[in-house]
């Protein structure tokens, strides 16, 4: 039980899949303009990560570890997380039309993120359980919106203040997301796992 | 050797039949045509078509009928491409520029006391009236300017004047103006009288030595065309008709009145 | 004892200098009658009122110029007898279009007045007599807001009235007009309050003075004690500014909110400005229109500053001329008070109901200012009295996301100045937030 706590702990603040294990960057800049576009985002990707991991981690154990060919585990790997993405979209276009159009390009980049690839390949290193792993799974997701989602509130207020020119749009963007980071190392320390 | 090949296809094959399954259920019908009239669109997304930028026009025009010459920045060009694709006629509307109708720059209209304020028409318009001794005339704050999605409108002297090769007619320019100075006029008319003025003769004086007093000489020197009336003490020019005799450009004592077909 | 020390404090506000030695300790004087008075039409908040008269008429003092012209509105009356010389369109304080009634006053009489007919006890009359005597006689709030008083005294059904409260703070810097009206006339105002209590069925009434008015504490309720009238208290409130803001005396005295764009008839009470109690007086029991006020003529631009009772259609020019004249360097002269006031570019305006302030302001007065942008400093938030976030807004507005701004409640903003004064990058946060509620009001309604 503990374990999970510091599992979920230590996903979320202290290595925070974008801030500090700097994973899944592309989305994160790229969906950081408006606060509703960045938490639908982060419900897609939620929903993703939480499946991946647990059909990864199955797919591992009782297909790749029982035939011996751990070596197909980024491509058996990418096969779901693009299936499930896909998954995604055509679920959004159907129910949730103008989000689907927000998100546009950034919704099939899912899959070449490396969060989601990164996230079941560290649950194997890991070597956790099922519950672990889906928990773990579940748990950088949050990260990674929580990341999101502050980073959309100080985008759009810097944006707003007027910065000088050579500064405007993604310039001041990334300078801000190295001082987010920053901010983040703080938790460093915070759980010994 | 085998197995691998296997594992791996039967995977394949088994997220390829569940994707298959969800878009058989989860299918949205959605007319093509729609996307690819939106790639005939020029995707400024400026709204002068009256809609919600491209998309909506595209939408508007295959499912709603909506008129094929609306695009204002596409201009007949794209009206023809929508025709051609659309398999109808339409003919192309006149294509349109804005014009500030105002001259009063910093040399000939006076300004009533310092302000010192936010640099925009709109919040100088509440401080006492604007700064500007000539209740009707241009500011000169650049909030037209700002606006304008292809920097047409420049600022000379305090006053703004729009460059008509640039302007693609998609009126912010007018929803910005707080004086509603800035009207839509065919390119093709080339005289204008750049005044807005309400006011007797006399009094815009006083403030405008370029303002409209109100002479009506240009009405009776285009008294036969009927393209110039009186509204007030303001002269208007009618833009359904040709203005014929340009001789009322040096005849207008205040010199308020331009042909741009002479640039 | 009737004087009790009101204990709800209110978020924010400042101290600005106040500056009211200039002209606190003079009694009030009367500016002989002007030549010409300029009688605008458009003196309350509301419609403005239709001329009843035309070019070339006779008019007697008193005698009504204008007429009420719907629900929301008030007669204007001639402050005295003279002929029409002409009805123009003008510039009011504001910048505002406004129609100017020209009263050419040479050669007539002060006795050359319309019959008044005053009334020895007004207790015996009834509160509809009285209601009427307030809207015949065009009484409306001189406070600055303008409003029609006869509209505020009647509140619609199911809203009464528990508490009135007379607003005597007099925040803004520099004037002096309402202190001098408590010191000078102490009668005409508690039967003024005794009166709107009659109207209103109210037993608890208030006069609230900031604690930098010891004098008038005390005239005030010597007075009240001398003639046991036991439902009069004097509320005493700490001094800053905007203690004198409707809402925020509401809450000062009585701990109620009014909630956001509500009416304070909505928890039950009422405010009332102290010139218009005292005119409420003068309608009811002298049977005199509302046609002068005491205004301050003040600031270190003027070489005798002190308070003047001055017809309405005053022009500027006159009250300067009046106290002195100006001294060299004024560089601003303003309408009303220094923080809600409106500057002015020329001395032709002429004073109205709502008139209470004039000043000419030299350079170490008034600031020019560069303004930079926002530090976030929160300077501003921590100044405002409506509990709002000025950095935010003006962020806002200077992006020109004005529905956000909407979001974030600048229709509450009452535009009193609090965080302009305070911010210290010199932004024009109040100029912001017009121009987004002018924006926000030209937009259709949804």
């Amino acid at each position: 039980m503990i374990k999970l706590i510091l599992i979920v702990i230590s996903a979320v603040l202290v290595n925070n899949f974008v801030l500090s294990r700097f994973l899944g960057i592309c989305p994160f800049l790229g969906v950081s303009k408006k606060t509703s576009t960045a938490l639908g985002m982060s419900g897609a990707v939620v929903f993703v990560m939480t499946l991946a991991s647990a059909v990864t981690w199955l797919v591992q154990t009782y297909v790749l570890d029982k035939l011996g060919i751990g070596y197909m585990q980024t491509i058996a790997f990418i096969l779901i997380i693009a299936s499930l993405v896909q998954l995604v979209e055509i679920v959004l276009k159907k129910f949730l039309p103008s989000l689907h159009a927000a998100l546009g390009i950034f919704l099939p980049l899912i899959t070449t993120n490396c969060a989601v690839l990164g996230m079941a390949v560290l649950s194997i290193q890991n070597k956790y359980t099922f519950v672990e792993t889906v928990v773990f799974g579940f748990a950088s997701s949050l990260g990674f919106a929580l990341a999101l989602v502050l980073f959309t509130g100080l985008r759009e207020k810097i944006d707003r203040s007027n910065p000088p020119k050579a500064f405007k749009g993604v310039a001041i963007a990334l300078i801000t997301a190295a001082l987010l980071s920053m901010a983040f190392m703080g938790f460093s320390g915070l759980v010994k796992i | 050797m085998i197995e691998t090949v296997l594992a791996i296809t039967c995977i394949g094959f088994g997220c390829s039949f569940a994707l298959a399954i969800a878009a058989k259920f989860f299918a949205v019908k959605e007319d093509p045509k729609i996307g690819e009239v939106n790639d005939l669109l020029p995707g400024a997304n400026c709204g002068a078509c009256g809609y919600a930028g491209c998309m909506d026009y595209a939408k508007a025009v295959v499912s709603d009928d909506a008129e094929l010459n609306l695009c204002a920045p596409g201009g007949s060009d794209v009206t023809a491409s929508l025709c051609e694709y659309l398999g109808k006629t339409a003919e192309a509307a006149e294509k349109q520029v804005a014009i500030v109708l105002c001259m009063g720059t910093d040399d000939v209209a006076k300004r009533r006391f310092d302000y010192n304020g936010i640099a925009d028409c709109r919040s100088a318009h509440l401080v006492g009236g604007g700064d500007k001794a000539c209740t009707y005339g241009c500011l000169g704050y650049s909030s037209c300017a700002t606006v304008c999605p292809t920097n047409a409108i420049e600022m000379i002297n305090g006053v703004a004047k729009v460059h008509p090769e640039l302007c693609i007619a998609c009126g912010k320019c007018i929803s910005a103006c707080p004086r509603n100075l800035i009207k839509l006029v065919p390119e093709k008319n080339t005289v204008h009288i750049l005044c807005s003025s309400k006011d007797k003769g006399p009094v815009v004086r006083k403030v405008c030595t370029s303002g409209c007093i109100g002479c009506t000489m240009c009405v009776r020197l285009t008294k036969e065309e009927e393209s110039i009336s009186m509204d007030g003490f303001l002269a208007k020019i009618d833009y359904t008709k040709e203005v014929q005799n340009k001789a009322i450009v040096e005849k207008c004592p205040p010199k308020c009145i331009i042909d741009t077909s002479n640039n | 004892m009737n004087i009790f020390k009101a204990k709800f404090k209110i978020h924010g506000g400042v101290h600005p200098k106040y500056r009211k030695e200039l002209a606190r300790n003079e009694e009030t004087k009367k500016l002989p009658l002007p030549k010409i008075l300029r009688i605008s039409t458009t003196q309350h908040l509301g419609a403005p009122s239709k001329p009843v008269v035309k070019k070339g008429d006779y008019v007697k003092k008193y005698q009504l110029l204008a007429e009420a012209a719907g629900f929301i509105s008030a007669p204007v009356h001639s402050p005295a007898a003279g002929t029409i010389k002409d009805i123009v369109a003008g510039t009011g304080a504001t910048g505002a279009p406004i129609t100017e009634i020209i009263l050419d006053t040479n050669n007539t009489s002060d006795e050359d007045l319309v019959g008044v007919f005053p009334t020895n006890d007004w207790n015996t009359l009834s509160p509809e007599t009285i209601l009427n005597r307030v809207r015949e006689a065009g009484v409306v709030g001189a406070g600055g807001a303008g409003f029609p008083t006869y509209v505020k005294l009647s509140p619609p059904p199911g809203k009464e009235i528990q508490t009135l409260i007379i607003n005597g703070a007099e925040c803004e810097p520099y004037l002096t007009a309402d202190y001098r009206l408590m010191m000078e006339h102490p009668k005409c105002l508690v039967e003024g309050i005794q009166i709107i209590c009659k109207v209103l069925n109210v037993q608890d009434a208030h006069i609230a003075i900031e604690d930098n008015k010891p004098e008038a504490i005390e005239i005030l309720s010597k007075y009240v004690e001398e003639n046991s009238i036991p439902n009069i208290k004097i509320a005493t409130l700490p001094t800053f500014y905007p203690q004198g803001a409707e809402k925020q005396q509401i809450f000062a005295v009585t701990g109620k909110q009014v909630p956001s764009g509500g009416l304070p008839s909505e928890v039950g009470v009422l405010v009332e400005n102290t010139g218009t109690t005292v005119a409420i007086y003068d309608a009811v029991v002298k049977d005199l229109p509302f046609i002068e006020r005491t205004t301050t003529v003040s600031g270190y631009g003027i070489e005798n500053p002190s308070n003047v009772i001055a017809p309405i259609g005053t022009p500027y020019q006159d009250l300067i001329d009046f106290c002195g004249g100006p001294k060299d360097g004024v560089k601003k002269i303003i309408s009303g008070g220094p923080m809600m006031g409106f500057a002015q570019a020329t001395a032709e305006t002429t004073t109205t109901k709502t008139t209470s302030g004039l000043l000419l302001l030299t350079a170490k007065e008034i600031s020019q200012y560069e303004s930079a942008p926002c530090i976030s400093c929160g300077r501003c938030i921590a100044a405002c009295p409506m509990n709002l976030m000025p950095a935010e807004l003006s962020q806002f507005c200077e992006a020109e996301d004005f529905e956000s701004a909407a979001e974030h409640r600048v229709m509450d903003c009452m535009e009193c100045g609090c965080c302009a004064f305070s911010c210290p990058a010199h932004r024009p946060l109040v100029q912001h937030f017009r121009t987004a509620k002018a924006f926000l009001r030209a937009q259709p309604k949804k």
